[in-house]
């Protein structure tokens, strides 16, 4: 057991990646595996610095397919692991995270996404979000919750720990360089103290006892002979996957009750969304906002059910509508029109999300 | 609803984030909500260095905004790279003694101060940033002076302790900030 160092709620300024460590250990948190890559360093730097207190650990690897394969080892060993990463990172990280995939490892994982392709900018994107949610050879049976600030960074890493251990899908929060490096503040609590049972860690392999006397033994693959046999896991995994769905999928809708346009947003562009939206009201234009929270699994009853009250939908990303294109698939036979506004690898401000929805009022007089 | 938007850009190693961290420190501990955002490149050293803080009385939305209230610029690159964020609401100030150029943009005013000038010839050039944390205190008024000794106290209290002289001299580069503000505006 590591010590949690968040025993009342305490009010903070922090950064975002200084929040994820935190939330890590006040999830129990045992051994950070992970390399650094910016924007997320500091995720590391401040779990080191706080493991004179906590007593946990940390081992740098030498890049993030070793981190990410350490990681399923802590996990294996018995270790309540974790690891971040972001970026080209996140991309060799891809296979390990498709292992976790496919022998159902509670990995659990922070990507602080940046500009892309490749090296790209290491400031802010929301370019890693297709990546997270299908990266690697395999269907994408993986949960991941889309954060839009501090009190949300703090809460789903929380949060991640609990669905990977109950569910044992790879789980990931996903945020940005904005996240991981702006300052905000912060309240950070015990879980315990917002009825939140953390889902205790539990041993895979070297468990107690004799092998066929006291337990069964375990058999975790990732290797099959036989295409059929393949097939029927998977066959097995897509069920516990879309049977969990509706349970854990998560949304914020915000003015969309009566929205004549609806903006459909994740993470910090929703966060902007609702500025521009509270202008948009002032001015009598009548917007709303549709936040998916997981964008895997997504919502998809919520979803439609607000596209269906609206006239028309406006997608917003900071990338070329990797979002937009996973909730059309799911939108599929409603007539609701769309528009876009893509910034790819740039922030999305109020004010351009006012311009554009003006613009789009302007058209249908 | 009242919010201010202040972008702050310099040269790397100008102290633009250690400015910025001070500012938005301050208005935390005083209770008002902050967001600050280090934009950054992959450089170390080098390359314009920009912050964006907001200061608000209530919950604050979109973390980057398209223009802002108070835009600071410490060299020609900053000048270049942040005539975006102005517009006809802005109040531009930037370093004469530093800048080679006047900002070409349409605001509500444009204030040139001598800072770097100051901070060379009648202080230390460590204090270049102190003077202009004081001009960015009596530009925007939405925090007090206390408030910011505050929030230096906390980022550098332990360098004063050990040499009480720093304070002093930090305090002077606060003060001269502010008055050059005054002087810029005939206050």
């Amino acid at each position: 057991m590591v010590n949690k160092l968040i025993k009342e709620d305490t009010r903070m300024f922090l950064t975002g990646n200084e929040v994820l460590a935190y939330a890590a250990n006040s999830a129990e948190a045992e051994f950070m595996y992970g390399y650094p890559i910016t924007p997320q360093n500091e995720i590391m730097h401040t779990w080191c610095k706080l493991l004179p207190k906590t007593g946990a650990g940390f081992l740098q690897t030498e890049d993030e397919i070793s981190a990410g394969f350490s990681t399923i080892g802590g996990i294996l060993a018995g270790k309540r692991a974790f690891t971040a990463t972001a970026g080209p990172g996140n991309v060799i990280m891809q296979d390990a995270q498709s292992m976790a995939e496919m022998m159902r490892i509670p990995f659990v994982c922070a990507v602080m996404q940046r500009g892309g392709p490749s090296t790209a900018t290491v400031i802010y994107a929301q370019q890693e979000t297709r990546l997270t949610c299908f990266g690697g050879n395999g269907e994408g049976f993986r949960i991941v919750y889309s954060t839009a600030g501090h009190q949300d960074l703090y809460d789903y890493m929380i949060k991640a720990f609990n669905t990977a251990w109950k569910y044992r899908f790879p789980t990931y929060v996903l945020a940005d360089g904005y996240q991981g490096k702006m300052r905000e503040p912060v309240t950070l609590y015990d879980p315990a103290s917002r009825g939140i049972t953390m889902v205790p860690t539990q041993k895979f392999l070297l468990g107690e006892g004799e092998i066929g006397k006291d337990r069964k033994s375990v058999h975790m693959r990732n290797t099959y002979n036989m295409e059929e046999e393949l097939m029927e896991v998977l066959e097995g995994y897509k069920a516990d996957y879309d049977k969990i769905s509706e349970e854990i999928q998560e949304w914020e809708e915000y003015k969309a009750d009566d929205a004549e346009i609806l903006v459909i947003a994740h993470g910090i562009v929703a966060r902007s969304a609702r500025t521009a939206i509270d202008e948009l009201r002032e001015k009598g234009i009548k917007a709303g906002l549709f936040r998916p929270i997981t964008i895997r699994p997504l919502a998809v009853k919520p979803l439609r059910e607000a596209v269906s009250r609206a006239k028309r939908v406006l997608f917003t990303e900071s990338a070329n509508g990797q979002l937009a294109q996973m909730v059309l698939e799911k939108l599929y036979g409603l007539s609701t029109p769309y528009e876009t506004l893509f910034k790819m690898g740039v922030g999305v401000t109020g004010d351009d999300i006012v311009n554009k929805v003006e613009a789009m009022t302007a058209a249908a007089i | 609803m009242s919010r201010t938007k202040i972008v702050l850009a310099g040269e790397g190693g100008q102290g633009v984030q250690s400015v910025a961290k001070i500012l938005v420190e301050a208005g935390y501990e005083a209770g008002k909500q902050v967001l600050y955002i280090p934009n950054f490149g992959v450089e170390q050293r080098g390359g314009v260095s920009i912050a964006f803080c907001q200061i608000a009385d209530e919950i604050i939305g979109e973390p980057r905004f398209a223009k802002g209230d108070i835009i600071i610029m410490l060299s020609d690159r900053a000048i270049d790279r942040c005539a975006a964020y102005v517009d006809e609401n802005s109040t531009v100030v930037y370093d004469t003694s530093v800048c080679t150029k006047k900002p070409e943009v349409k605001c509500k005013e444009i204030i040139g101060v001598d800072a770097n000038r100051i901070a060379n010839e009648q202080l230390s050039a460590r204090v270049f940033n102190i003077i202009i944390l004081g001009v960015l205190l009596e530009a925007t008024h939405v925090l007090k002076l206390e408030d910011i000794k505050n929030a230096m106290e906390m980022a550098l209290g332990k360098k004063f302790d050990a040499k009480p002289e720093l304070r002093d001299l930090n305090y002077k580069a606060l003060d001269m900030g502010m008055g050059l503000i005054n002087q810029s505006l005939g206050v």
